[in-house]
Formats: structure tokens, sequence, C-alpha cells
């Protein structure tokens, strides 16, 4: 894990208040270790934001870091005003990673919302890999998708409004998918409710999943212990020494689904 | 490791019997037990490390939402998980025999038997700790110090309590959620504290306009960050007028002129709190730069500081 002063290579808007964002990383890329890790990037050096803001790493190309991100904030919305060439400050790689996905399971990949970056990342690994997957990416509606509803290729967009692909949440196809394919694994990102769902769903059906979550951060290294998810079961991790809580940034963000609850 | 830049000043400060190297310490809670972040910081340049609060039990902490950013800050209401003082004794004091850094563990407890207990399960092992600050000021526990941070009389008995268990450094960190800290201050200078350290976070609240909930659980937390700093320095400086004890000044410093300004309110030493969690290496950066401020200010030494701001009265 190290700090680096990355050089901002491209920033768009690829969807309704979705953006990428590329950066010139070549250390953080180097130790670098697989998708759910992230980055904890500060994007001002002045103090009236004091804290980093954590981002999952959505693609590492040679050198170059991704992520995506929505403005939710005064940060967020600075950050979309970068200008290639601009630099922030880089604190990673963190984290652990998503596992198990090439071991001879069928892997159902699940996004929805600022989710899309581990699991596009995960999309991309499979592919390097030649593993066979279905991917399920969820949205509003239409505007905030930035990929096609390419049902031949497996990649099946959901909206809430029905406005591209299927209508509804994530569920309604994941439902059906999860059902059609033999071992599956799930591996969601996204809001709460929609992780909740996949969650209930993985345990009801006795199916494997790994979800990455969000929590609220405020170091990234373990320091501050803000970063708490519930666990489920009591067993002690590696890091965290608590048996009712794990911290989210030293034991995650990957959680198995049976490891953890929502509160 | 970091190039040092500078040697000239000394930046030595004296606390009791014990010398330090520098009056750049990190804040019990932001820095863990430090072991946390090696590839960030080399935690033997530090002044000190306060270890992070130490229970006679484990605890598990309060429930999530634990932090939310504010305006120049954040709040925290960790509730003090930490691993307990058995733990501690095992696990941590072994790794602080290899740390050239001195270390200063932080005891908190819900009442003066507590305080004594954790004291004297330390006290009755070899350690290379080189002193105790009393957490009698953490906003965050229901039945937390916060009894005795806002009461001169059990700030006074708790202090003499633990001054008769132990000869290390005894430093009573207050709250600034009271009325006077002045007379909290003077309570644990006559019944025995080595120092005073001020100020621990100073009671907030945040609430989201749009859902109506508040950001933390436990409703109230901990402010921090330079968001404080003005408040830290009025603590300190109203202590240093009164007190004859070391002053540990603590509240929002992210950079060297912060350090300056507390240590010219009247501070001894330093410590880093809310700015580890942005870069844990930041200490090392603020001390070399410290350095190069003594030496272009033709100072001989950092305790020089100590005391000096001019006042208009």
């Amino acid at each position: 894990m190290i700090i680096e002063r990355a050089y901002i290579k491209s920033n768009r808007e690829v969807a309704n208040n979705i953006w990428e964002m590329h950066f010139e990383a070549p250390q953080i890329a180097s130790e670098y270790s697989g998708s759910g890790q992230f980055i904890n990037i500060l994007v001002m050096n002045a103090w009236n934001h004091p804290l980093r803001r954590p981002m999952s790493i959505a693609s590492v190309v040679k050198g170059n870091i991704s992520i995506i991100y929505k403005i939710f904030g005064e940060v967020t919305q600075l950050l979309s005003e970068k200008k290639v060439g601009d630099e922030a400050e880089l604190m990673g790689p963190l984290g652990n990673t998503f596992s198990n996905w090439k071991n001879g399971t069928y892997p159902i990949l699940v996004g929805g919302g600022v989710g899309l970056a581990p699991i596009l990342n995960l999309k991309n690994e499979c592919d390097t890999h030649h593993v066979k997957y279905d991917i399920i990416i969820g949205a509003r509606s239409g505007d905030e998708h930035f990929m096609d509803h390419e049902p031949e290729k497996n990649i099946i967009l959901s909206t809430d409004d029905g406005t591209i692909g299927v209508k509804g949440t994530v569920m309604v196809p994941l439902e059906k998918m999860a059902k059609e394919n033999e071992n599956p694994y799930l591996f969601a990102c996204g809001p709460e409710p929609m992780l909740e769902a996949v969650r209930n769903f993985a345990l009801s059906n006795h199916i494997p999943a790994q979800l990455a979550v969000e929590s609220y951060m405020g170091c990234g290294v373990g320091l501050c212990q803000g970063c708490v998810i519930h666990r489920q079961n009591g067993e002690i991790g590696r890091h965290s020494y608590h048996e009712k809580y794990s911290l989210v940034c030293l034991d995650g963000p990957i959680y198995e689904a049976k490891d953890i609850h929502f509160g | 490791m970091k190039q040092r830049i500078s040697i000239l000043a000394d930046l030595r400060i004296k606390i009791g019997n014990e010398t330090f190297d520098n009056p750049i310490w990190v804040a019990s809670g932001t820095f863990g037990y430090g072991t946390e972040a090696p590839d960030l910081v080399d935690v033997n340049r530090l002044g000190a490390i306060v270890t992070k609060s130490i229970t006679r039990q484990p605890r598990e902490g309060n429930p999530p939402p634990r932090i939310v950013e504010t305006p120049s800050g954040m709040i925290n209401s960790i509730g003090l998980a930490n691993i307990g003082v058995e733990r501690y004794i095992r696990e941590m004091l072994p790794i602080y025999e290899n740390l050239s850094t001195k270390i200063i563990m932080n005891i908190a407890g819900t009442d003066i038997q507590e305080y004594v207990e954790i004291m004297k399960m330390v006290e009755s092992v070899s350690s290379v700790i080189v002193g105790y600050e009393i957490n009698i000021s953490c906003p965050n526990v229901k039945k937390g110090g916060m009894e005795f941070g806002v009461d001169c009389d059990m700030t006074a008995k708790l202090t003499a309590k633990l001054r008769n268990i132990t000869e290390r450094l005894l430093i009573m960190k207050l709250s600034p959620n009271v009325s006077d800290i002045v007379s909290i201050g003077m309570s644990a200078q006559e019944s025995g504290a080595d120092a005073v350290s001020a100020i621990n976070t100073v009671v907030g609240m945040s609430i989201n306009a749009n859902t109506g909930e508040s950001n933390i659980h436990t409703t109230y937390g901990g402010l921090s960050g330079p968001a404080i700093k003005p408040v830290g320095l009025a603590m300190v400086h109203k202590l240093y007028q009164d007190l004859s004890i070391p002053i540990i000044g603590i509240g929002g410093i992210v950079n060297r002129e912060d350090v300056v300004e507390f240590m010219m309110a009247g501070s001894v030493a330093v410590q880093i709190g809310t700015a580890n969690f942005r870069n844990p290496g930041i200490s090392e950066d603020i001390l070399d730069t410290l350095e190069i401020f003594l030496e272009e200010t033709h100072r001989a030494a950092a305790t020089e500081l100590i005391g000096a701001v001019k006042t208009h009265s």
C-alpha cells in the first residue's frame, strides 16, 4: 500500500451522472491484486474536507487505473471538474478481492448504481481468463446505463422504469439466471437494498455469493475503526479482533454473503 | 524512511523524568496500536505514540454509522472499540519492545476500579511503556469516562488513586465539554498528574437534511479536525495560565504552523489526530517542516516556542 500522486488521463460522464476517470498510477497498479480492491482518493489539499474518498477500482491496464463515480456532494463535484493532466493523490491498493470465480462455478455478476466499478473489473478479469459468466446491471432509468442490453452475450440490463432491458430490479433476471445455470456463484456490488436482496436470495437458495460492500470510511487502513459492518457468524478475521463487527477497509470490502448482515 | 532534512534545532522536550526526541506525538484513537500502517509511516520518528483507549474487557464499539465528515472536521462515535487489557498486554506490549519511539498507553474505564485494575495489570508485567494517558473525557460511551472529566472531585480522586500505582508518566486527558477546564486541570495537577493533554473531541451532531436521519448511530459524537483547533488553542492557553505541569496540545493539528501555534499557546508537545486518517505519515512531514521552521526563525530549540504567544492584554 502506497500513496502516489497520479496524473488524470481522462475524466468524462459516460451516462447520466455516471463518471469514469483514468489515472496514471504505475506504483499502485504494480501492487494491485484483483477486482474488489479500492483506492482512497484525496481530491483537494485544503482541509475543509479532511477525509479521502474510497473508490473501487474499475480497471487496471498497464500503469493505469480507472474508477467509476457519481457526483454525490462537493468533493465528487470537484472530482468531476478535474482536467486531463491534473493530479490527485491516491492511496492504495486497499482491501481484498473477489475470489473463487474461476474455480469451476458459473459466475453471475450483479452491479447497480455506484456499484458498477468492481463488477466491471471482475467482468474484464473473467474475459481475460476465458471464464464464462452472466452479468446483470441495474439502474433506475435507461439514461444511467452506458452498456448495451445484449442478452445473446449474457449482458442483461435492468431498469426500474423499463426504459432499457428488463423492467424491475436486478433481482428479476437474477432469479431466473441463477436457476438456469449449474453451480452459480453470485458476485454483487451496489446500493445496500440491492445487496440485501441478493444476500437474502443467495442464502435462501443455498447459492454462494460474494458482496462488495460500501461503508463510510475515515482512513482506509484500520486506524479510525469507523467503517464497520455487522458480522454474521462471529468468526474472528485476521485483522479485526471483533466478533460483532468487521472493519470493511481491512477485512473487506468483499465478503461472503453468509458472513455479514446489514443490521 | 524519509530523509531527515535538518538536525540543527533541538527538538527534545521533557515531561516529568522522560525526555522525548520531539514534540510530535500521535493521538489516541487515531493511530490504532501503532502497528497498523507500517508502509506509510516510520513510527520510530514520532516523539511518542499514544495507543488506542484500552478497557478492562474487550469492547465491540458502537453500531454503524460511526463516522461522518463535517465542515473542516469529522464526527466519530467509535465507542472505545478495543481488544481489552489482557490482549494488549499479551500481544501489543511485546511489539513495543522493538520500537524506539516512546509508547504511552491510553486507559479508559467506567469507574475508578476499572482504571485501577487495568493499570495494576500493566504495572505487574515488564514493559517499555513510558506512561499512561487517562481518558476521562470520551463522549461516546454511555457510562464512559465523561463523568470523571466533568467533575473536579472525581478527577482528583481518580488521579490520586492512579498516582499511587505508577511511577511512570501520568497524563490526564481533559474534555472541552465542561464549563471550566482549568479547574479540572488543577484537580489533576494537585492530585499528582505529571501532565494534562487537551483537548479531547467536542460533542457534535450531524443530520442528513434529505433523509432526516442522524448521521451517527449514537446521535451525538466527538467532533475533531481543524474545525476544533481554535477551541483547543483557547483551552490550552487557559490551562497554561494557571497550571505548572506540562500541557500536551491536541485539536485539529494538520501542519507545522498548527504545531507552532499550539506550542505558543502553552503546549510542551502536541498530538496529531484526525490528520492521520488522511495520511498516516503526516506526523513525519510535520516534524520535517517544523525543523525547517525553527531553523528559519533562528530558534535553537523547540521549547522556545512554549507559551511564546504575544497577547494584547
